[in-house]
């Protein structure tokens, strides 16, 4: 895959402004979009919707704070993924363990504020790592390493965040 | 004078959109830049969905098919669109109806409905090819020649569905340009009317189907954030419940005979379009011993429907969601469909939304009207084309079934199309030569509860230790939702590629055959069809280079370059003139040959002056305007080195 940013034509750093990569997006789309090859030769065409999807892709990654950082890390040569990179701490484990059981007492109960309750926690841990990954990410080369515990983290928040929609989706329903 | 200009073979074919609805369709067209609709010799403009078969094997369509409906409810087929790309086993296929099914022999077979009328085995694709051509012809009529269609389908709609709607387009002889989600065709026509900038829910509620698409409307560009719905829900299911109590009422048996069902549908469709304006309706309804008279109130038909009105609620919910949008953040609603005339669905739409939707223009028309703005749009005869711009999504996640029958999802709901994705896999056993693949479309964890699109063996891997192969597949959704897919594996650095696309229960031979059937003489028809179109698309192509020809001439790396190019042009030019269809697309691919580095480089030099932004656009522009006139003082025997 090709590196995001250089696809987005855009800074390699964590701190992006979302609005502006969602413009660039748009910039770009308005280049690239199939509606815009309808007349031309069969092998243009192809090679517009390649890029198109390239570039809607590459945005899908970046606007995600996990893949983002993966994007940065990768650049400079850091393996990521979650079998490449160091174990969590056991404290984190303890901590998600304990969160999850809770979620799953609120969904047998029904209990839609329990679940915002711990949402509401949880949103407020990820601000906090999110802070941390952005630090971590801006210091020089192989030093960037140090992101990747908060960048476990991150995933595991982002996890129990996708759970808690999704139940509400089933208690809504 | 005039019988000449209404007989020119050789008018310039005219892009149209067409609203392929559950109930009714619409065939809209571009005049001085504003769209209409096509009404037919009795200034109708909406054709009733209804697909009627007779005795002598005539096939008739529209409000006469409708008035033949009760004495044949079986020979005729009213609401196609809800059998598209489902099966015959499908829960929707065995809903309250009239219809008699044809059992299916085989497994792929099943994969697609078909309708047991007159000895025929008629797929909805077919029926549904019918009203297309009817539309068409109607555009004819108007328009003596029709160029490209854009044909719209519900934004809920999967990968099947889609499928089955193309193929309709094509045993139609529709040159489907593309097929453009119904909310987004909605709001194309509300945004450039408006000129209103802002985000917008539309909530699209029609015959059969129902959609609701969270979108972004900023200078033209109409950017769907998510899109929701349920491809079986629509004013159909209001009618069936009115129905069924109907029935009830009458005392009829529990599988009342196909003349009764359709009579109480029809006269349920009818009390519910008059509840619109009045408290109370009174209908008298046909039967053995007799005629009995019926009577509903509002109240009772609310009663009736609410649960039905309520499940678009879930859907607003999770679009919303999705969107990461509160209804307060909505600068307006816009209601799509016929079934939002009904009183109930506008209140439950202003409680949810909490603001009073927009109804400026005709729910009913104002799908069929966005269609042909785009189809205007894509066909490149307007100069907004440079303005507007959709940017859709994919409706439904697409996954894999892994170990288990868990579904792996590989691109999720609300992805931005065109989209793709790529997935590495290995052998799981020692010596194993094959690979089983089936690729599902949905939300639902198990692969059993998802809409099962393809299953595919890749075989010819090697032998070799377990673990040892690799193999990457590919998933390509296109701008029209439809996906393909492509695997590979590289382990003995020999590349296999397999293109998949996967299948409803029609293949490409009976989509041909069909395409054969309908036509009036065979072989000679479809040559002459082939002749036609590679001529449309020999045109289109040439056009294309000339304009690019026009504005990146610069970028030309050579006077031999240039050269190749223009006898490529002029040698296509030349076969357009002959009948060979085969030549012309022939000289179609030398010019696509001659032009594909320089297409590169012109890509390049867009997506640089995108990221460079609108100053240095400018500059740009001045610079190869300045490089243009160079190459012209070039071409007129200056050299420049």
């Amino acid at each position: 895959m090709s590196d995001p940013f250089e696809t987005m034509g855009v800074e390699p750093k964590f701190d992006l402004e979302l609005d502006k990569l969602a413009e660039r997006h748009r910039d770009l789309s308005r280049a690239l979009h199939p509606d815009r090859y309808t007349g031309a030769p069969a092998a243009e065409r192809r090679m517009a919707l390649g890029k198109a999807i390239e570039v809607n892709d590459a945005y899908r990654v970046l606007k995600d704070p996990v893949r983002r950082a993966e994007a940065i890390l990768r650049r400079v040569g850091v393996p990521v993924g979650e079998t490449a990179e160091p174990k969590p701490s056991q404290a984190l484990l303890m901590d998600m363990m304990d969160r999850r059981e809770e979620l799953a007492d609120a969904r047998r109960a029904k209990d839609l504020q329990a679940v915002n309750k711990l949402a509401i926690a949880v949103r407020g841990r990820e601000r906090v790592v999110l802070d941390l990954l952005g630090r971590s990410l801006s210091t020089e080369g192989s030093a960037k390493a140090q992101a990747l515990p908060h960048l476990g983290e991150l995933r595991y928040l982002r996890r129990f965040l996708d759970e808690v929609s999704a139940i509400e989706e089933d208690l809504a329903t | 004078m005039q019988l000449l200009e209404i007989f020119d073979p050789k008018a310039a074919p005219k892009p149209i959109g067409i609203d392929l609805g559950t109930t009714n369709s619409l065939v809209a067209r571009v005049r001085d830049g504003k769209p209409f609709v096509i009404s037919d010799c009795n200034q109708e403009k909406l054709i009733p969905s209804v697909v009627h078969y007779d005795a002598r094997g005539r096939v008739i369509v529209g409000r006469d098919a409708a008035r033949l409906a009760a004495e044949f409810p079986r020979e005729t087929i009213v609401s196609v669109k809800r059998f598209m790309g489902r099966g015959a086993d499908d829960p929707e296929t065995r809903r309250l109806g009239p219809y008699e099914f044809a059992s299916a022999n085989s497994a792929e077979e099943a994969k697609t409905v078909r309708f047991a009328v007159r000895g025929k085995n008629l797929t909805p694709v077919e029926v549904s090819a019918e009203i297309l051509k009817v539309l068409r012809q109607l555009a004819e009529d108007e328009l003596r020649s029709v160029g490209g269609v854009v044909i719209t389908v519900p934004a809920y709609f999967d990968d099947a569905q889609r499928q089955a709607t193309k193929d309709a387009g094509k045993i139609a002889g529709l040159d489907v340009l593309r097929l453009l989600n119904e909310p987004t065709a909605a709001a194309l026509a509300y945004g450039l009317e408006s000129q209103k900038n802002g985000l917008f829910a539309v909530y699209d509620l029609g015959g059969g189907t129902f959609d609701i698409t969270i979108l972004l409307l900023d200078n033209g560009v109409f950017q769907v954030r998510s899109t929701g719905g349920d491809s079986a829900l629509g004013g159909d299911d209001m009618d069936r419940a009115l129905a069924t109590k109907i029935l009830a009422d009458l005392g009829a048996p529990t599988n009342p005979p196909g003349e009764l069902v359709r009579l109480a549908l029809d006269t349920a469709r009818r009390i519910k379009h008059g509840l619109t304006d009045a408290p109370q309706v009174e209908a008298e309804i046909e039967v053995e011993g007799g005629s009995r008279k019926i009577s509903v109130t509002r109240d009772e038909f609310e009663a009736l429907v609410l649960s039905l009105v309520e499940r678009t609620g879930v859907a607003c919910r999770r679009a919303l969601r999705d969107a990461g949008v509160s209804p307060a953040e909505l600068d307006g609603v816009i209601l799509v469909g016929g079934s939002t005339r009904v009183p109930l669905v506008q209140r439950y739409v202003e409680k949810l939304f909490g603001k009073t939707p927009l109804t400026d223009i005709d729910p009913e028309e104002v799908v069929a009207l966005g269609a042909a703005i785009q189809a205007d749009i894509l066909a490149g005869t307007k100069d907004r084309a440079d303005e507007v711009l959709l940017l859709d999504v994919l409706p439904l996640s697409l996954g894999l079934e892994t170990m288990g029958g868990v579904v792996e999802k590989i691109l999720p709901r609300n992805t931005t199309i065109p989209a793709g994705a790529r997935q590495s896999f290995t052998t799981y056993a020692d010596n194993q030569t094959g690979f089983d693949l089936h690729i599902v479309q949905g939300e639902r964890e198990l692969a059993v509860d998802c809409r099962s699109l393809a299953r595919f063996v890749l075989k010819g891997i090697p032998p070799m230790p377990a673990g040892m192969a690799r193999l990457e597949v590919m998933f390509r959704v296109d701008a029209d939702g439809i996906l393909g897919v492509t695997a590979k594996e590289q382990t003995t650095g020999l590349e296999q590629r397999v293109e998949v696309t996967p299948s409803y229960g029609l293949s490409d031979e009976e989509v041909e055959a069909m395409l054969m059937a309908a036509l009036d003489h065979g072989e000679d028809d479809l040559n002459l069809r082939q002749l036609v179109e590679a001529r449309v698309e020999a045109e289109r192509v040439l056009q294309a280079t000339r304009k690019a020809l026009d504005a990146d001439a610069d970028l030309l790396e050579s006077a031999d370059e240039r050269r190749q190019i223009d006898e490529a042009m002029l040698a296509l030019a030349r076969a357009i003139q002959g009948d060979k269809a085969a030549l012309i697309r022939l000289n179609t691919e030398d010019l696509d040959r001659a032009t594909h580095a320089w297409a590169g480089r012109r890509m390049d030099r867009a997506i640089a002056k995108a990221i460079a932004g609108r100053d240095v656009e400018q500059i740009e522009q001045t610079v190869a305007h300045a490089k243009g006139v160079d190459a012209h003082v070039a071409e007129h025997g200056h050299t420049e080195k």
